[in-house]
């Protein structure tokens, strides 16, 4: 059984009204037209008076030319229903518009998330340097409270130094049990080249 | 796809202004003593050729309108991509508004007079 779209009564009834508006509208602006230019015509004889006749061709002119008129309004009504009924039904390019939109979206939102992640990174990188060389120092003693950035890379590389090596040694726990600031210098240091021996 | 058609559907707007152009052009013509013919012929073919185009392009459109419509209202959205470039974009300026009170911060502890 051949499936047939049928559409909904309205949206049909509406559909075969703008074709019989278009039909009528362009009708009456070829007609009318074509009446004011037979109407032009200087005939020699005439029924009524020359002054009587060119009266009644001019009021019909005005009639002819008003209806032209009326029909090119009339239609350009029609365009407005057109455009109107084309955003509300066109579904593919109502898709279309809704997943280009989507697609801008996300990528405005993955842009701004990478240049906040890669924004972390570098502050990150820049805040274990500060703190590096302010727990190096004399006046920055770290109490225990929190826990500073740079202990806390420092503390993960001993953890791996722990775990690849196999002395489990007394040194070993000695060294995770000396505060900070008489450990030895961490293996992954900054700009700043300290050496052994040049903590404050 | 819908932009042009949209467009398509402004560019018979502005041919039905030309035809209307054309006719009175054409009659303003006629009522003079001497005629320009070359004149009439082009406005005449000129009218002519907007008329059918009008007529074409309008009955295309009301064509595939015929086909794609369904009737039913169209349920998609923009929203949640919408809403998560917005929560990015909240997530940037806090970073910037905190950005800016550090660097005030840095800027009182370094200033010299204080």
């Amino acid at each position: 059984m051949a499936t047939q779209r049928v559409l909904p009564q309205s949206k049909e009834t509406l559909l075969q009204n703008y074709n019989k508006r278009l039909r009528d509208d362009i009708r009456s602006i070829l007609d009318n037209f074509t009446e004011i230019i037979k109407t032009a015509k200087v005939e020699d004889e005439t029924q009524v008076s020359r002054a009587t006749q060119g009266e009644q061709d001019h009021y019909e002119m005005q009639v002819r030319a008003a209806n032209i008129v009326r029909a090119g309004e009339s239609l350009m009504k029609l365009v407005s229903d057109l455009k109107q009924f084309l955003i509300l039904n066109d579904f593919p390019s109502v898709n279309e518009a809704i997943s280009l939109r989507n697609q801008q979206l996300r990528s405005l939102q993955e842009e701004c998330d990478k240049k906040l992640i890669s924004l972390r990174d570098e502050i990150a990188t820049d805040l274990y340097e500060l703190e590096e060389e302010y727990y190096s120092s004399s006046c920055g003693q770290w109490d225990g409270v929190e826990l500073p950035l740079c202990e806390a890379f420092r503390r993960r590389d001993s953890w791996g130094f722990l775990d690849t090596s196999s002395e489990p040694g007394n040194s070993s726990t000695e060294e995770l049990e000396r505060p900070p600031a008489q450990e030895a210098i961490p293996r992954h240091l900054n700009g700043h080249g300290a050496g052994t021996g040049d903590q404050c | 796809m819908a932009n042009e058609r949209l467009r398509a559907l402004e560019d018979v707007e502005k041919e039905i202004a030309i035809i209307l152009h054309c006719a009175g052009t054409i009659v303003m013509e006629l009522s003079k003593d001497k005629h320009n013919a070359s004149l009439i012929d082009r406005q005449l073919t000129q009218f002519t050729g907007s008329v059918n185009r009008v007529e074409n392009e309008l009955s295309s459109q009301i064509r595939y309108l015929t086909q794609v419509a369904t009737g039913q209202p169209h349920e998609g959205s923009t929203y949640s991509a919408r809403k998560d470039c917005q929560m990015a974009l909240n997530r940037a300026e806090y970073t910037r508004m905190k950005l800016g009170e550090l660097a005030r911060t840095c800027e009182i502890m370094l200033d010299p007079q204080t």
